[in-house]
Protein backbone atom coordinates (compact mmCIF):
# COMPACT_ATOMS: atom_id res chain seq x y z
CA UNK A 1 0.00 0.00 0.00
CA UNK A 2 1.26 3.48 -0.86
CA UNK A 3 2.18 5.61 2.14
CA UNK A 4 -0.19 8.43 1.15
CA UNK A 5 -3.81 7.97 0.18
CA UNK A 6 -5.20 11.03 -1.54
CA UNK A 7 -8.80 11.87 -2.29
CA UNK A 8 -9.43 14.91 -4.47
CA UNK A 9 -12.66 16.88 -4.11
CA UNK A 10 -12.73 19.53 -6.85
CA UNK A 11 -9.81 21.92 -6.27
CA UNK A 12 -9.09 20.60 -2.74
CA UNK A 13 -7.98 17.26 -1.35
CA UNK A 14 -7.56 15.23 1.81
CA UNK A 15 -4.57 12.99 2.42
CA UNK A 16 -4.17 10.06 4.78
CA UNK A 17 -0.61 9.23 5.87
CA UNK A 18 -0.54 5.49 6.58
CA UNK A 19 2.76 5.84 8.46
CA UNK A 20 1.59 8.39 11.02
CA UNK A 21 -2.19 7.81 10.86
CA UNK A 22 -2.62 11.57 10.37
CA UNK A 23 -5.08 13.12 7.95
CA UNK A 24 -4.34 16.42 6.22
CA UNK A 25 -6.42 18.92 4.32
CA UNK A 26 -4.88 20.31 1.13
CA UNK A 27 -6.27 23.68 0.03
CA UNK A 28 -6.25 24.51 -3.71
CA UNK A 29 -2.68 25.86 -3.81
CA UNK A 30 -1.24 22.84 -1.98
CA UNK A 31 -3.09 20.41 -4.23
CA UNK A 32 -2.04 22.28 -7.38
CA UNK A 33 1.60 22.25 -6.20
CA UNK A 34 1.46 18.56 -5.38
CA UNK A 35 -0.01 17.80 -8.79
CA UNK A 36 2.66 19.93 -10.49
CA UNK A 37 5.38 17.98 -8.68
CA UNK A 38 3.79 14.72 -9.75
CA UNK A 39 3.46 15.84 -13.38
CA UNK A 40 7.01 17.27 -13.63
CA UNK A 41 9.68 15.33 -11.80
CA UNK A 42 11.85 18.36 -10.92
CA UNK A 43 9.94 21.52 -11.81
CA UNK A 44 11.80 24.82 -11.74
CA UNK A 45 10.41 27.68 -9.70
CA UNK A 46 9.38 29.43 -12.92
CA UNK A 47 7.59 26.30 -14.15
CA UNK A 48 5.69 26.14 -10.88
CA UNK A 49 4.66 29.79 -10.94
CA UNK A 50 3.57 29.54 -14.57
CA UNK A 51 1.44 26.44 -13.97
CA UNK A 52 -0.11 27.79 -10.79
CA UNK A 53 -0.85 31.19 -12.31
CA UNK A 54 -2.73 29.38 -15.08
CA UNK A 55 -4.74 27.51 -12.47
CA UNK A 56 -5.55 30.71 -10.53
CA UNK A 57 -4.98 29.16 -7.13
CA UNK A 58 -3.40 32.10 -5.32
CA UNK A 59 -5.08 33.73 -2.33
CA UNK A 60 -5.09 37.51 -1.90
CA UNK A 61 -2.43 38.69 0.54
CA UNK A 62 1.10 37.29 0.26
CA UNK A 63 2.82 37.58 -3.17
CA UNK A 64 2.47 34.37 -5.25
CA UNK A 65 6.14 33.45 -4.83
CA UNK A 66 5.91 33.67 -1.05
CA UNK A 67 2.70 31.63 -1.06
CA UNK A 68 4.40 28.97 -3.16
CA UNK A 69 7.45 28.83 -0.88
CA UNK A 70 5.35 28.63 2.25
CA UNK A 71 3.14 25.88 0.84
CA UNK A 72 6.14 23.93 -0.48
CA UNK A 73 7.63 24.02 3.02
CA UNK A 74 4.41 22.62 4.43
CA UNK A 75 4.26 19.85 1.82
CA UNK A 76 7.89 18.95 2.55
CA UNK A 77 7.19 18.83 6.29
CA UNK A 78 4.37 16.37 5.59
CA UNK A 79 6.81 14.49 3.30
CA UNK A 80 4.30 14.71 0.46
CA UNK A 81 7.17 16.04 -1.71
CA UNK A 82 10.88 15.35 -1.27
CA UNK A 83 13.38 17.81 0.19
CA UNK A 84 15.58 19.60 -2.36
CA UNK B 1 -42.94 -9.22 21.47
CA UNK B 2 -42.94 -5.47 22.01
CA UNK B 3 -42.00 -3.91 25.32
CA UNK B 4 -45.44 -2.28 25.64
CA UNK B 5 -46.98 -5.76 25.70
CA UNK B 6 -45.21 -6.56 28.96
CA UNK B 7 -47.12 -5.75 32.11
CA UNK B 8 -45.58 -3.23 34.44
CA UNK B 9 -45.02 -5.98 37.01
CA UNK B 10 -43.37 -8.30 34.47
CA UNK B 11 -41.06 -5.56 33.17
CA UNK B 12 -39.92 -4.73 36.69
CA UNK B 13 -39.51 -8.40 37.57
CA UNK B 14 -37.21 -8.82 34.56
CA UNK B 15 -35.29 -5.61 35.26
CA UNK B 16 -34.77 -6.50 38.93
CA UNK B 17 -33.76 -10.05 38.05
CA UNK B 18 -31.92 -11.32 34.96
CA UNK B 19 -32.61 -8.14 32.97
CA UNK B 20 -34.64 -7.39 29.88
CA UNK B 21 -33.36 -8.11 26.35
CA UNK B 22 -34.02 -5.24 23.98
CA UNK B 23 -33.20 -4.66 20.31
CA UNK B 24 -32.32 -1.21 19.01
CA UNK B 25 -31.24 -0.97 15.39
CA UNK B 26 -28.48 -3.51 14.72
CA UNK B 27 -27.70 -3.97 18.42
CA UNK B 28 -29.20 -6.00 21.21
CA UNK B 29 -28.76 -5.17 24.86
CA UNK B 30 -29.58 -6.66 28.20
CA UNK B 31 -30.59 -4.08 30.76
CA UNK B 32 -30.77 -4.86 34.46
CA UNK B 33 -31.86 -2.21 36.97
CA UNK B 34 -33.53 -1.75 40.33
CA UNK B 35 -34.00 1.98 39.68
CA UNK B 36 -37.64 2.94 39.20
CA UNK B 37 -36.93 5.81 36.77
CA UNK B 38 -35.17 3.36 34.42
CA UNK B 39 -38.25 1.12 34.32
CA UNK B 40 -40.39 4.21 33.84
CA UNK B 41 -38.19 5.57 31.03
CA UNK B 42 -38.11 2.25 29.19
CA UNK B 43 -41.90 1.92 29.47
CA UNK B 44 -42.52 5.43 28.20
CA UNK B 45 -39.91 5.56 25.45
CA UNK B 46 -39.17 2.01 24.26
CA UNK B 47 -42.73 0.63 24.04
CA UNK B 48 -42.43 -0.16 20.31
CA UNK B 49 -39.12 -2.01 20.64
CA UNK B 50 -38.72 -5.77 20.49
CA UNK B 51 -38.03 -7.48 23.83
CA UNK B 52 -37.22 -11.05 24.78
CA UNK B 53 -36.31 -13.00 27.84
CA UNK B 54 -32.75 -12.02 28.69
CA UNK B 55 -31.83 -15.57 29.71
CA UNK B 56 -32.70 -16.96 26.26
CA UNK B 57 -31.07 -14.46 23.91
CA UNK B 58 -27.57 -13.28 23.09
CA UNK B 59 -26.97 -9.57 23.75
CA UNK B 60 -24.21 -7.34 22.37
CA UNK B 61 -24.14 -5.18 25.49
CA UNK B 62 -24.88 -6.16 29.08
CA UNK B 63 -25.81 -3.04 31.00
CA UNK B 64 -26.84 -2.45 34.59
CA UNK B 65 -27.91 0.72 36.37
CA UNK B 66 -28.11 0.40 40.12
CA UNK B 67 -27.48 2.45 43.25
CA UNK B 68 -24.05 1.97 44.86
CA UNK B 69 -24.19 -0.51 47.70
CA UNK B 70 -22.70 1.78 50.36
CA UNK B 71 -24.28 4.55 52.46
CA UNK B 72 -24.68 6.87 49.47
CA UNK B 73 -27.87 5.03 48.66
CA UNK B 74 -29.44 6.93 51.57
CA UNK B 75 -27.55 10.23 51.51
CA UNK B 76 -27.84 12.04 48.16
CA UNK B 77 -28.61 8.79 46.34
CA UNK B 78 -26.65 7.98 43.23
CA UNK B 79 -26.68 5.55 40.33
CA UNK B 80 -23.86 3.55 38.76
CA UNK B 81 -23.68 2.46 35.14
CA UNK B 82 -21.97 -0.86 34.52
CA UNK B 83 -21.07 -2.54 31.26
CA UNK B 84 -20.11 -6.23 31.38
CA UNK B 85 -19.61 -5.76 35.12
CA UNK B 86 -17.21 -2.81 34.73
CA UNK B 87 -18.15 0.73 35.81
CA UNK B 88 -16.58 3.07 33.23
CA UNK B 89 -18.06 6.28 34.68
CA UNK B 90 -18.36 8.00 38.01
CA UNK B 91 -21.82 7.63 39.59
CA UNK B 92 -24.43 10.30 38.90
CA UNK B 93 -27.31 11.57 41.03
CA UNK B 94 -30.16 9.05 41.04
CA UNK B 95 -32.40 11.57 39.26
CA UNK B 96 -30.13 11.19 36.20
CA UNK B 97 -30.46 7.40 35.96
CA UNK B 98 -32.46 7.41 32.73
CA UNK B 99 -30.22 9.87 30.84
CA UNK B 100 -27.27 7.85 32.13
CA UNK B 101 -28.72 4.75 30.44
CA UNK B 102 -28.87 6.62 27.11
CA UNK B 103 -25.39 8.17 27.49
CA UNK B 104 -23.92 4.87 28.61
CA UNK B 105 -25.45 3.05 25.67
CA UNK B 106 -24.00 5.67 23.30
CA UNK B 107 -20.62 5.01 24.87
CA UNK B 108 -20.99 1.22 24.53
CA UNK B 109 -21.81 1.51 20.83
CA UNK B 110 -19.28 4.20 19.94
CA UNK B 111 -16.41 2.44 21.69
CA UNK B 112 -17.14 -1.12 20.52
CA UNK B 113 -19.04 -1.25 17.22
CA UNK B 114 -16.04 -0.88 14.94
CA UNK B 115 -17.69 -2.62 12.02
CA UNK B 116 -19.14 0.86 11.46
CA UNK B 117 -17.46 4.19 11.00
CA UNK B 118 -19.32 6.09 13.74
CA UNK B 119 -19.71 9.84 13.46
CA UNK B 120 -21.02 12.06 16.22
CA UNK B 121 -23.98 13.40 14.26
CA UNK B 122 -27.74 13.13 14.01
CA UNK B 123 -29.10 11.48 10.89
CA UNK B 124 -32.57 11.51 9.35
CA UNK B 125 -33.93 10.04 6.12
CA UNK B 126 -36.44 10.81 3.40
CA UNK B 127 -37.02 8.99 0.10
CA UNK B 128 -34.15 6.60 0.89
CA UNK B 129 -31.55 9.34 1.29
CA UNK B 130 -29.95 10.21 4.62
CA UNK B 131 -29.19 13.73 5.82
CA UNK B 132 -26.30 13.70 8.27
CA UNK B 133 -26.33 16.61 10.73
CA UNK B 134 -22.97 17.01 12.45
CA UNK B 135 -22.68 20.06 14.63
CA UNK B 136 -21.16 21.26 17.88
CA UNK B 137 -23.39 21.57 20.99
CA UNK B 138 -25.67 24.59 20.91
CA UNK B 139 -26.13 24.52 17.15
CA UNK B 140 -29.75 23.39 17.39
CA UNK B 141 -29.01 19.91 15.99
CA UNK B 142 -31.31 17.99 18.35
CA UNK B 143 -34.14 20.51 18.02
CA UNK B 144 -33.93 20.36 14.24
CA UNK B 145 -33.75 16.56 14.31
CA UNK B 146 -36.84 16.37 16.53
CA UNK B 147 -38.69 18.84 14.30
CA UNK B 148 -37.80 16.88 11.16
CA UNK B 149 -38.85 13.49 12.52
CA UNK B 150 -42.13 14.98 13.73
CA UNK B 151 -42.68 16.26 10.17
CA UNK B 152 -42.31 13.13 8.05
CA UNK B 153 -38.56 12.48 8.07
CA UNK B 154 -37.45 9.12 9.45
CA UNK B 155 -35.24 9.11 12.52
CA UNK B 156 -32.06 7.09 12.00
CA UNK B 157 -30.30 8.50 15.07
CA UNK B 158 -30.09 11.73 17.03
CA UNK B 159 -26.50 11.12 18.11
CA UNK B 160 -24.61 8.34 16.28
CA UNK B 161 -24.31 8.04 12.51
CA UNK B 162 -23.45 4.40 11.77
CA UNK B 163 -21.78 3.95 8.38
CA UNK B 164 -21.49 0.33 7.29
CA UNK B 165 -17.86 -0.23 6.28
CA UNK B 166 -18.79 -2.84 3.65
CA UNK B 167 -21.70 -1.13 1.92
CA UNK B 168 -21.33 2.55 2.81
CA UNK B 169 -25.00 2.53 3.82
CA UNK B 170 -26.19 4.28 6.96
CA UNK B 171 -27.85 2.03 9.51
CA UNK B 172 -30.69 3.16 11.74
CA UNK B 173 -30.52 3.40 15.51
CA UNK B 174 -33.82 5.15 16.25
CA UNK B 175 -33.60 5.60 20.00
CA UNK B 176 -35.21 8.42 22.02
CA UNK B 177 -34.15 11.91 20.95
CA UNK B 178 -32.25 13.79 23.63
CA UNK B 179 -33.58 17.33 24.12
CA UNK B 180 -31.86 19.94 26.22
CA UNK B 181 -32.92 23.11 27.99
CA UNK B 182 -34.96 25.48 25.75
CA UNK B 183 -35.53 22.84 23.10
CA UNK B 184 -37.82 20.88 25.48
CA UNK B 185 -40.65 23.47 25.61
CA UNK B 186 -39.96 24.41 22.00
CA UNK B 187 -40.63 20.87 20.76
CA UNK B 188 -43.65 20.51 23.08
CA UNK B 189 -45.09 23.68 21.50
CA UNK B 190 -44.18 22.54 17.98
CA UNK B 191 -46.00 19.22 18.40
CA UNK B 192 -48.32 19.14 21.45
CA UNK B 193 -49.07 15.42 20.97
CA UNK B 194 -45.41 14.38 21.19
CA UNK B 195 -44.33 12.40 24.25
CA UNK B 196 -41.33 13.81 26.12
CA UNK B 197 -40.42 12.15 29.39
CA UNK B 198 -39.77 13.72 32.78
CA UNK B 199 -36.79 16.09 32.66
CA UNK B 200 -33.59 15.50 34.63
CA UNK B 201 -32.16 18.75 35.94
CA UNK B 202 -28.61 19.91 36.68
CA UNK B 203 -26.96 17.31 34.46
CA UNK B 204 -23.62 18.03 32.76
CA UNK B 205 -25.71 19.15 29.76
CA UNK B 206 -28.23 21.19 31.76
CA UNK B 207 -31.86 20.04 31.83
CA UNK B 208 -32.32 16.93 29.71
CA UNK B 209 -35.43 15.04 28.59
CA UNK B 210 -36.02 12.43 25.92
CA UNK B 211 -38.57 12.40 23.12
CA UNK B 212 -40.18 9.09 22.18
CA UNK B 213 -39.01 8.03 18.70
CA UNK B 214 -41.78 7.94 16.07
CA UNK B 215 -43.43 4.52 15.74
CA UNK B 216 -42.70 4.40 12.00
CA UNK B 217 -38.98 5.03 12.57
CA UNK B 218 -38.85 2.14 15.05
CA UNK B 219 -40.81 -0.13 12.69
CA UNK B 220 -38.28 0.58 9.90
CA UNK B 221 -35.22 0.36 12.12
CA UNK B 222 -33.64 -2.40 10.00
CA UNK B 223 -33.88 -0.33 6.82
CA UNK B 224 -30.59 1.33 5.83
CA UNK B 225 -30.26 4.53 3.78
CA UNK B 226 -27.81 5.91 1.25
CA UNK B 227 -25.88 9.05 2.19
CA UNK B 228 -27.59 12.02 0.55
CA UNK B 229 -26.43 15.14 2.32
CA UNK B 230 -24.13 16.35 5.06
CA UNK B 231 -25.69 19.49 6.50
CA UNK B 232 -24.19 21.63 9.27
CA UNK B 233 -27.11 23.32 11.04
CA UNK B 234 -26.61 26.49 13.00
CA UNK B 235 -29.46 28.07 14.91
CA UNK B 236 -29.07 31.86 15.16
CA UNK B 237 -31.74 34.06 16.74
CA UNK B 238 -33.56 36.10 14.09
CA UNK B 239 -31.53 34.68 11.19
CA UNK B 240 -33.05 34.06 7.80
CA UNK B 241 -33.03 30.49 6.51
CA UNK B 242 -30.00 29.97 4.28
CA UNK B 243 -28.55 26.76 2.89
CA UNK B 244 -25.20 27.16 1.12
CA UNK B 245 -22.84 24.59 -0.40
CA UNK B 246 -19.67 23.96 1.59
CA UNK B 247 -16.29 22.42 0.78
CA UNK B 248 -16.36 18.63 0.61
CA UNK B 249 -12.72 18.33 1.70
CA UNK B 250 -13.32 20.50 4.77
CA UNK B 251 -16.52 18.59 5.53
CA UNK B 252 -14.53 15.36 5.46
CA UNK B 253 -11.98 16.83 7.89
CA UNK B 254 -14.74 17.82 10.30
CA UNK B 255 -16.34 14.38 10.14
CA UNK B 256 -12.99 12.67 10.67
CA UNK B 257 -12.36 14.80 13.76
CA UNK B 258 -15.85 14.08 15.05
CA UNK B 259 -15.88 10.35 14.37
CA UNK B 260 -15.55 8.16 17.44
CA UNK B 261 -13.42 5.52 15.77
CA UNK B 262 -11.75 7.18 12.74
CA UNK B 263 -8.29 6.86 14.29
CA UNK B 264 -8.98 3.30 15.33
CA UNK B 265 -9.94 2.34 11.76
CA UNK B 266 -6.95 4.08 10.13
CA UNK B 267 -6.85 3.85 6.31
CA UNK B 268 -10.19 2.03 6.33
CA UNK B 269 -11.81 4.99 8.11
CA UNK B 270 -10.34 7.28 5.44
CA UNK B 271 -11.74 5.09 2.66
CA UNK B 272 -15.23 4.85 4.17
CA UNK B 273 -15.35 8.56 5.07
CA UNK B 274 -14.21 9.81 1.66
CA UNK B 275 -16.63 7.45 -0.08
CA UNK B 276 -19.43 8.93 2.03
CA UNK B 277 -18.47 12.50 1.17
CA UNK B 278 -18.20 11.63 -2.51
CA UNK B 279 -21.85 10.56 -2.52
CA UNK B 280 -23.21 13.41 -0.40
CA UNK B 281 -23.96 17.04 -1.15
CA UNK B 282 -22.51 19.22 1.64
CA UNK B 283 -24.14 22.36 3.02
CA UNK B 284 -23.96 24.96 5.76
CA UNK B 285 -27.44 25.69 7.04
CA UNK B 286 -28.47 28.69 9.09
CA UNK B 287 -31.95 29.01 10.55
CA UNK B 288 -34.00 30.55 13.32
CA UNK B 289 -37.53 29.27 12.63
CA UNK B 290 -38.05 25.51 12.86
CA UNK B 291 -40.94 25.47 10.36
CA UNK B 292 -38.80 27.24 7.74
CA UNK B 293 -35.92 24.87 8.40
CA UNK B 294 -38.15 21.84 7.83
CA UNK B 295 -39.50 23.36 4.62
CA UNK B 296 -35.92 23.85 3.38
CA UNK B 297 -35.12 20.20 4.09
CA UNK B 298 -38.32 19.11 2.34
CA UNK B 299 -37.34 21.10 -0.76
CA UNK B 300 -33.96 19.42 -0.75
CA UNK B 301 -35.55 15.96 -0.53
CA UNK B 302 -38.11 16.80 -3.21
CA UNK B 303 -35.33 17.79 -5.61
CA UNK B 304 -33.55 14.43 -5.23
CA UNK B 305 -34.61 11.17 -6.87
CA UNK B 306 -36.07 8.54 -4.55
CA UNK B 307 -33.56 5.84 -3.58
CA UNK B 308 -34.49 2.25 -2.89
CA UNK B 309 -32.16 0.44 -0.51
CA UNK B 310 -32.27 -3.29 0.13
CA UNK B 311 -31.76 -3.89 3.85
Amino acid sequence: MARFQIKIFGSEAVVFDTDSGDTHYLPPLALALLQTYREHSRPSHDDILRVLTERLVFEPGLPPKAQVNQTLDELRKLELIGRQ
Amino acid sequence: MKLLQLSSADLRAHLHGPGIWLRTGPFSLRVQSRVESVAEGLTELYGQFEVRSASESFADFHIALNPPSHLRRWFRPQVNFSFDGVEPFKPLPLDQAYPMLEWGLNWCISSHAHHYLIIHAAVVEKNGLAAILPAPPGSGKSTLTAGLVLSGWRLLSDELTLIDRKTGLIHALPRPVSLKNESIPLIRAFSPSVFINRASHDTAKGTVAHMRPPKESVRRQHEAARPGWVIFPKWTAGATTVMEPRSKAQTFMFLAQNAFNYSHLGAEGFRVGTQLIEQAACYDFQYSRLEEAIAAFDRLAAASPTEKVES
